[in-house]
This record gives C-alpha cells, sequence and structure tokens, in this order.
C-alpha cells in the first residue's frame, strides 16, 4: 500500500502497476490510449474522478512516448501523416472540451456523453467487424490459392475515395505509400480530436479506423502513428489536468513503470500480426466498452436507482483489460507455434504471419 | 562485428537505465519531501478556509470537526485559516472551504472563532462512475510551472523508459527488424 498524499488516497502499488501493465499492452498493440478503461479502474481503486481523469491523461502521455519508441524501431510511424495531423488534433480536443463545458453548463453532460460514447463505438465496431471479417474471409481464399499475402488486407473503399479529394498541398507520405490532400489528414486530427476532447479520452479508439478507413494507411503504420498523436494530445490534456491540480506523480510514475513492460509486449506483437488481427481486437475492445458504457447510461438514466448496473459497468471495464491481454497474448503464442510448423486452430493462419 | 554491437547495446542500455532512475529519484524525492504538494496546494482559488480536508473527512452532523480560526502557519484537524483568492496557502493546507459554503452553513458553519464542519463528502459522479468527493483539491490553485514540472517529467520518463527497454532487448539480442508493411507473408 502507498500513501498518495496529493490523491488523498492510499492504495496498493501492485494494482496501479498492473493496470498500467494491461493498458500498456492494449495500447501498444491497437494504438489506444486505454482512458476508457483506466479511469474506471482507478475510481474503484479510491481516487476521486477527477483526479483518476487527470492521472490516467498524464501517464497515457508517458505510455505514449513509450510505445511510440518502440514503434518507431519496428517502422509502423508515418511521420509526415502525424506531424500534418497534430494541429488538427490539437484543434479539435479544444473545440471538444469547450463543447463538453457547454453541455455541463446545461447539467446534461453525463448523459449527452455516455449516449455519444454508445454511438461512435458502437458505429465503429459494426463497421470495423464487418470489414474485418471480409478481409479474414479473403485472406484465407488467397491462402487456400496459393497467392502470397500481405501484411495488410483491406476491403473498404472508402480510402480510395478520400484519396481522389485533389486539394492543395497533396503530401506524399512514404512509409505509408499514400498520397492525399494534406486537409483530409487535418480534417481526420479535427474531427477525431473533437471527439476526444468530448468524450475526455486519448482518442485512438476513433483515429486508429479513422486512419484506416479514410486516410488509407495500413493498420500497422495507422497504430504507430496514433501514438505520436497521443503523445501531442495526451501531454496536451495532461498539463491543462496539472494546472487544474488532478494530477498525483506517484500514481502516474507507478502506472509507467506498469505500461513500459506493457507498451513493449504489445508494440512488438504487432510484428507477428497482420492489420486485420489488430482491428478484430480493436473491434472487440470498442463492443465491451460500449457494453460498459451502455451499462452506466442506463444506471444514470433510471436515477442511479439501480446499483447492480454500476457494479456490473465498473466488472465489465476492469474484466475487458484482461480479456484484451489474453487475446493479444493468445496471438502471438499461435503465431510462434505456427511459425515451429505446430498445429494451430484454422483461423490463426489469416490473422498472423509466418 | 557482433562483440561492438553487444558492447553498443550495453552501453544504451545502462546510460538509458541511469538516465531512467536519475528521472525515477527526481520524482519520488520531490514528492517525499513535500515539494511537489508545495506545488499542487500552492494558492487559494477562492475566499475561504484553508483546512487540511483529510483530518476532518470523519466528521458527522453528530459528531462534528471544530476547527479553530486564525492565521496558523500550519493547519490539521484542529485549525482552520482564513484565505483570500490569491493567498498562499499554509502548509499542511489540503483544501479551501469557500465562503459561501459556510454562508449556506449547510456542510460547515462560523461559530464564534471557530469553523463547525458537518458533512465533509458527498457523492459526486464522474462519467457515470461515483465516488466521494470531499473538501480535498477544493478552492486550490496550483503552481503553473510545477504543472510543466510535471508533464515534462512524464515525457523524460517515458522516453527514457522506451530506450532502456529497447537497449534490453538489444543487449538480449532480439533482433527487431523494420516490419516489412508491403511484402507478402
Amino acid at each position: 500500500m502507498f500513501d498518495f498524499t496529493i490523491a488523498g488516497v492510499v492504495a496498493p502499488i501492485f494494482l496501479l502497476v498492473f493496470v498500467g501493465f494491461t493498458v500498456g499492452t492494449v495500447g501498444g498493440f491497437i494504438g489506444v490510449g486505454g482512458g476508457y478503461m483506466v479511469t474506471p479502474a482507478l475510481i474503484v481503486f479510491g481516487f476521486p474522478g477527477y483526479m483518476a481523469s487527470g492521472i490516467d491523461m498524464t501517464h497515457i502521455a508517458g505510455k505514449g512516448v513509450v510505445a511510440t519508441v518502440r514503434h518507431r524501431q519496428l517502422g509502423n510511424i508515418d511521420w509526415t501523416m502525424a506531424l500534418s495531423m497534430v494541429a488538427g488534433t490539437m484543434l479539435g480536443v479544444e473545440l471538444g472540451v469547450r463543447l463538453l463545458v457547454h453541455f455541463k453548463n446545461l447539467g446534461i453532460s453525463s448523459v449527452v456523453l455516455l449516449i455519444t460514447s454508445v454511438i461512435v463505438m458502437f458505429g465503429l465496431f459494426l463497421y470495423t467487424q464487418i470489414e474485418t471479417r471480409r478481409a479474414h474471409v479473403k485472406t484465407e481464399q488467397m491462402t487456400r490459392d496459393g497467392e502470397a499475402v500481405g501484411r495488410e488486407i483491406q476491403t473498404s473503399s472508402l480510402p480510395r475515395f478520400f484519396q481522389n479529394i485533389p486539394f492543395f498541398p497533396i503530401v506524399r507520405c512514404r512509409t505509408a505509400r499514400v498520397v492525399v490532400s494534406m486537409w483530409v489528414i487535418v480534417l481526420v486530427g479535427i474531427v477525431t480530436g473533437v471527439l476526444a476532447g468530448f468524450l475526455g479520452v486519448g482518442g485512438g479508439f476513433i483515429r486508429v479506423p479513422a486512419l484506416v478507413y479514410l486516410v488509407g494507411a495500413s493498420t500497422h503504420i495507422a497504430v504507430g502513428t496514433d501514438l505520436v498523436e497521443i503523445v501531442f494530445s495526451g501531454g496536451y490534456g495532461a498539463l491543462r489536468h496539472s494546472i487544474e491540480g488532478h494530477v498525483d506523480m506517484m500514481a502516474v510514475l507507478f502506472m509507467i513503470c506498469g505500461s513500459m513492460l506493457g507498451a513493449q509486449f504489445g508494440s512488438i506483437a504487432t510484428s507477428y500480426v497482420r492489420g486485420p488481427a489488430i482491428r478484430y481486437i480493436l473491434s472487440y475492445s470498442l463492443i465491451l466498452a460500449t457494453f460498459g458504457a451502455a451499462l452506466r447510461l442506463t444506471y444514470v438514466l433510471t436515477g442511479q436507482s439501480v446499483e447492480i448496473l454500476a457494479l456490473l459497468a465498473v466488472m465489465l471495464t476492469l474484466g475487458e483489460m484482461i480479456f484484451l491481454c489474453l487475446f493479444i497474448v493468445s496471438l502471438v503464442w499461435f503465431a510462434v507455434r505456427r511459425k515451429r510448423g505446430k498445429v494451430v486452430p484454422p483461423w490463426v493462419p489469416a490473422l498472423v504471419v509466418s | 562485428m557482433a562483440e561492438s554491437s553487444k558492447a553498443r547495446a550495453a552501453v544504451k542500455f545502462c546510460f538509458w537505465t541511469l538516465a531512467a532512475a536519475v528521472l525515477i529519484f527526481i520524482v519520488a524525492r520531490a514528492y517525499t519531501n513535500g515539494q511537489m504538494a508545495a506545488w499542487f496546494y500552492y494558492e487559494a482559488k477562492v475566499d475561504g478556509y484553508a483546512v487540511n480536508a483529510r483530518s476532518i473527512m470523519h466528521a458527522t452532523k453528530e459528531a462534528p470537526a471544530v476547527l479553530k480560526v486564525g492565521p496558523f502557519a500550519y493547519v490539521d484537524g484542529e485549525r482552520a485559516v482564513p484565505v483570500r483568492k490569491g493567498d498562499r496557502l499554509p502548509a499542511n493546507a489540503t483544501g479551501v472551504i469557500g465562503a459561501d459554503v459556510v454562508k449556506r452553513g449547510r456542510r460547515a458553519r462560523l461559530q464564534a472563532d471557530t469553523l463547525v464542519v458537518t458533512i465533509p463528502w458527498q457523492i459526486a459522479e464522474k462519467s457515470g462512475f461515483k465516488f466521494k468527493d470531499t473538501f480535498q483539491h477544493k478552492g486550490i490553485e496550483t503552481y503553473a510551472w510545477g504543472a510543466v514540472w510535471n508533464v515534462l517529467m512524464t515525457l523524460g520518463l517515458g522516453l527514457t523508459l522506451g530506450y532502456m527497454a529497447e537497449g534490453f532487448t538489444d543487449l538480449l539480442g532480439i533482433k527487431l527488424e523494420k516490419i516489412r508493411h508491403f511484402e507478402g507473408h
């Protein structure tokens, strides 16, 4: 147990390191900050809600740097794309925060925030799940036909539409092999930034699908590039929260130590899998988070009288982190077995690289 | 050749481990010697009474916390210091009970030269999650440069720990090559 004198809480160090580790693993693998998972966990450990948000956002900035260092080594970052998006992201986050303050003043921030979360996350889950399923089937077909299968298989036609928008300046993102109007990237930054600022999260779970389906980046590059954005948006959020007095640095320190280990594993795990595997994990994280938000929304709409709903929401959110970690571990385990020529389940070869 | 890359990896790992250890030491020392708390509980954001919120959080209507009001340099579970917006907070203060709260008299009230606190916490909610919200952190302003320091330390920790891990895998001889995104596998 450690006495966090600034937060005014006594909490076990092990749990903070563990949460940092699990969210670091998931974040390093699918390129999300994991704010929607960590904040509830910290509240369960006894941190006040505002402190939980501040500690979470600050740790996300640190974890973003850790994961960025590793993804840079793996060649998963397109710096042109990342830096083109930064200004849009920052502007979007600021607009999102102001929008949230507006709804707060109207006294309906919780309901609007939860409804938006449910709609956005469920919509993204549906699209990602359907598209990834199609990509999975296509990969299996190609494998059966004896064709060489690339690390990335996408079936969405949206990137072609956005890449054909002719507004000057057109940028060439060499690592992602994408040529697209800079305004498309900036717009993606603004829109995802608004949602991130409004929902109070890093925004990775919106930005990764947007980079894949709108800009046309491969999933691995979307993950690495998004983590660079998370460093900027997380750093900005951390500064705002620190100024407001929502950050206990010792809690952040313990969480970063855990997430350092997790982010290594999650980032390196991406080198074992194809793009659709990352998108599957992303979509499962989205649907689980949607269930959590839906339970909390029901709880708020029923006048906070059915306590079991709040309890279920907390359990689901905490269980989600462990479930996703185990899923990632199992994918790496199967990838290694396949490399060694051992038997793996039939759905595995289409998701991992040999 | 292999020897020199192993030596380079060892130097890289040692350098970044040392850098990370130095940063962790600086953060831990600033936390334990009270420097960070002094930046955190820097000045009053509102007019009111500076208190140590933690020491009064078990007060009830039946057993209220009775705090002596005066210009003390240090507050504890028996003292409160009147402050104006912008005043530096006394040592050990962790919150300010706003003058408006005292005026309403529901949670705290003035009684001669004492401040009587009866309801030191209430249930608040964040994104649908309930938590116990006390007077702690209320009515306080943090030191802006302390906030910048927090962010710089966080980013520095991320950078040093990230490179330390990279140095570690290099040292173990785990060769992580750039992913060939556009080739068949």
